[in-house]
């Protein structure tokens, strides 16, 4: 199969099967072609060439309905249901069953869903809108909603992203059950022990081709990480240029209580780099907003060069020398429709201006410095900043916050690596150490426990909204960490490993 | 540079052109039926009445570019013109019952930003409930009867013209414009106001206050309505109890057609300049070549219609033409 869109072949001659009773794994770095045949998969998107042949019958789909009359089901990270419709409603969509008088059948249908729910062992209300539902069991009602329809592919897009451990577990039940059915599942995730404990075949995918395929039970993590990556990542963290000189201590945080995180205590010297480590939803985002003034406090103490500060808005935090780069980028982090120029000068404009009037040319330089220091790859500075790759959008949300006019004494990073592509994250790294060389203080937030590890001088662990540990680089593994973030599985007697 | 490629760049850079040609086509169409439609008089005529809906549309405009919409705005001009008639008419100097009527519009825009920004309320709603509220006031204080001003220093406002051509009111709507694209372009503000309306959360992260700027914006937006007010009981030496009836329509038809963005972030005071030319030039000619009044309502909202789906079939090539810069680019 071939997809190409102008200028970019996204997935290039690739060729594999699935076979029914089995899970198959589709892996690969951000960009490898995963979702792109997820969406031909699904109807959405129409192949260039190649054929996809379902119990050895050509299948020629012309829309998304196609797709699923055929007996195919796509179960997106958004979820795609009516909010305000009962649970029974959404499963049943499409197929309400009727009573003499055309009206709908509820006893019945209530009574279809409940033996759907009784089948996979889940608890949830058939009356209750699915809007009210929590993300895990949204999800639950559409894998019965693709059960429903009699589908024989169901195929997941990083479904446990926004799970928590034990909702995870009832998932995988779920997908067990689908498996013993004799259904085809297709699972995209990026989370390696699941793809171990869940999968029986993987396949790799690269720039949109095909690298290799797997028997799961044949291979080990490593050998699936050379695959995807092609590169040894180990090499990327030694050569790092370092700061070898902490200085006093620049923020301290005590005892801090927010709607989301509780008792948050930790501290950060000057050209220190402090790593947060955590499953999604730990927590960390929430602090950080807190600490920028953009999530209100409801008790503790946040202490800056040893005094006692208190935050109206960001605005107030970046005054102090605060700097956030937020999680979101596109949807937090910059105007996506204004230029380059407008994006970093933003929060400079009071210094750039004569009397009243914006100064255009020191702001244009202010924005060619950004460029050229971070290397962005673009023919202007006037173009907007929707046009840029992600690698390069994070780069502007950088040259913002370190331009000469702004004081940053504190930066903060959530996730600065998300979505962008293995040769630039290894440029940020670099740039993250470069801070800390300038005696910038660094709050350094992945999910990549790998990347955590190898750029922060101390990793605090977060579980729950709760900081649960405290490990330096040298004593740092990926285990240690990750029965740190998960340890509430460990005490159920869970498999954290 | 193949003509493709300089089309595309052509359709990311102008925001106003489609509706620039059908004004221009529109007043042609109107010229060509009646040489008398460039007459001075006729010209004089659309230009009056472009200086109410204008300013207006600047209030407006400044809203939708900064992510907010008041609709509330042609109904306190409305009110505004019956309070600065009753002011001038209990004796009050004329320049105090204006300044007093624009701090009285500049209240009401208080009230529409509390509600916005105090209580959450959506912006749609909360200010339809106030421009009906508005009205209503409107009624019962006038009993639906105009009131005469017969004053004659007040009335120079509306009825002043410059070389015979020219009127007043208008001269204040570009003065106005062009203070106002001044500051959008070239003061930290209004760079503010653009990066609200393009996306308010990043807006916030970065340092902006949007409540703020939304306050000044409702507040300036009320001001304003209150003047265009002062202006049309000016040029009719009468408040009219129905004189801001389908204010806020126009002026949001007038920016949207001049190329603000909806959901804001984009536009600017030329595009809104271009919209209100295209709208009253349209109406004027309509009454001009005799056209049935009952129709003409018809006719109006069909060139709304009509202007709106050029500039969908312009903006999805606009997008197109953007999607294919960011693919050749990656």
């Amino acid at each position: 199969m071939s997809k190409s869109f102008p200028g970019v072949k996204a997935l290039d001659n690739v060729s594999f099967r699935a076979d029914g009773g089995r899970v198959l794994a589709l892996m690969g770095e951000n960009g490898a072609g995963k979702s792109t045949l997820l969406k031909i998969l699904a109807g959405d998107y129409f192949a260039d060439e190649g054929e996809f042949l379902l119990n050895g019958i050509l299948q020629n789909f012309t829309s998304p309905y196609s797709a699923i009359m055929a007996g195919i089901s796509v179960v997106y990270q958004e979820r795609q249901m009516i909010p305000a419709l009962s649970v029974m409603e959404n499963i049943f969509a499409g197929a309400l069953p009727k009573n003499k008088l055309g009206l709908i059948d509820k006893p019945r249908l209530k009574k279809e869903t409940m033996a759907l729910i009784n089948k996979f062992e889940l608890s949830i209300d058939p009356s209750v809108p699915v809007g009210s539902l929590s993300v895990a069991h949204q999800q639950m009602v559409e894998i019965m909603k693709a059960y429903r329809r009699g589908s024989a592919v169901i195929a997941f897009d990083e479904p446990t992203a926004s799970l928590a451990e034990e909702e995870i577990t009832v998932l995988f039940k779920l997908i067990e059950a689908l498996k013993k059915e004799g259904k085809i599942v297709i699972y995209v995730s990026h989370r390696m022990p699941e793809i171990f404990e869940l999968s029986d075949d993987i396949v790799v995918l690269k720039d949109g081709a095909l690298v290799t395929t797997f028997i799961t039970s044949e291979t080990t993590v490593d050998e699936l990480i050379t695959s995807m990556v092609g590169r040894d990542i180990g090499d990327t963290y030694e050569n790092l240029s370092r700061n070898t000189e902490v200085g006093e201590t620049l923020l301290e945080i005590k005892n801090l209580v927010t709607h989301d995180v509780h008792n948050i205590d930790f501290s950060l010297k000057r050209g220190e780099i402090i790593g947060f480590a955590g499953l999604i939803g730990a927590g960390r985002t929430e602090l950080v907003r807190a600490i920028f003034g953009a999530n209100e406090i409801t008790s503790g103490e946040i202490i800056f060069e040893g005094q006692k500060i208190d935050f109206k808005s960001p605005f107030d935090a970046i005054k102090a020398g605060f700097a956030l780069c937020p999680e979101d980028r596109k949807e937090e982090g910059l105007v996506l429709y204004r230029s380059i120029t407008d994006n970093v000068s933003i929060p400079v404009l009071s210094k750039i201006r004569k009397a009243l009037i914006l100064d255009r040319k020191a702001e244009a330089k202010l924005a060619s410095t950004a460029v050229e220091k971070y290397a962005v790859k673009t023919p202007g500075i006037d173009k907007l900043v929707v046009e840029l790759s992600g690698g390069n959008q994070q780069k502007v949300i950088l040259g913002r916050w370190t331009n000469e006019l702004m004081n940053t004494k504190l930066l903060i990073l959530d996730e600065p690596t998300k979505g962008i592509d293995v040769g630039a994250k290894a440029e940020i790294y670099q740039t993250i150490c470069d801070f800390a060389k300038q005696g910038i203080g660094v709050i350094f937030i992945s999910s990549e426990l790998t990347e955590v590890i190898g750029v922060a001088d101390r990793i605090y662990v977060m579980r729950n909204g709760r900081i649960t540990g405290c490990v330096d680089r040298s004593d740092a593994t990926e285990e240690g960490i990750l029965s740190l973030a998960m340890a509430d599985k460990d005490e159920t007697g869970g498999d954290a490993q | 540079m193949s003509i493709k490629s300089l089309s595309r760049k052509l359709l990311l850079v102008s925001n106003n052109i489609a509706i620039l040609l059908v004004a221009i086509v529109v007043i042609l169409v109107f010229y060509s039926q009646n040489p008398n439609f460039l007459h001075d008089d006729n010209i004089r005529n659309i230009m009056r009445s472009m200086a109410f809906v204008g300013i207006l549309t600047i209030g407006m405009g400044m809203l939708l570019i900064g992510g907010e919409v008041d609709l509330s705005s042609g109904a306190v001009a409305g009110l505004s013109g019956v309070l600065v008639a009753m002011l001038i008419n209990t004796g009050i100097p004329w320049g105090w019952a204006i300044v007093i009527t624009i701090a009285f519009g500049a209240s009401l825009g208080l009230i529409s930003a509390l509600l916005v920004n105090v209580l959450g309320f959506m912006h749609f709603i909360a200010t339809l409930g106030l421009m009906s509220v508005y009205q209503g006031v409107i009624l019962v204080i006038t009993r639906n009867v105009f009131i005469p001003v017969p004053n004659e220093g007040f009335r120079l406002i509306g009825g002043t013209s410059f070389g015979n051509i020219v009127p007043l009111p208008f001269i204040i709507m570009l003065v106005l414009m062009i203070a106002y694209t001044l500051v959008l372009s070239n003061t930290g503000f209004g760079r503010s106001v653009y990066m609200c309306g393009g996306n308010r959360k990043s807006a916030r992260l970065v340092g902006i206050k949007p409540k703020k700027i939304s306050y000044f914006l409702y507040i300036n937006n009320g001001a304003l309505g209150a003047l265009a007010g002062v202006i049309i009981t000016s040029q009719m030496a009468t408040a009219s109890p129905v004189a801001g009836q389908t204010g806020s329509i126009d002026a949001i038809t007038a920016a949207v057609l001049g190329g603000v963005a909806f959901k804001g972030g984009s536009g600017g005071m030329f595009g809104c300049f271009i919209g209100i030319l295209l709208i009253n030039s349209f109406s004027a000619g309509l009454t001009f070549v005799g056209f049935p009044q009952y129709w003409q309502i018809v006719a109006r909202g069909s060139l709304l219609v009509l202007a709106l789906c050029l500039d969908y079939v312009i903006s999805g090539a606009r997008s197109r033409a953007l999607e294919h810069a960011l693919r050749s680019h990656n």
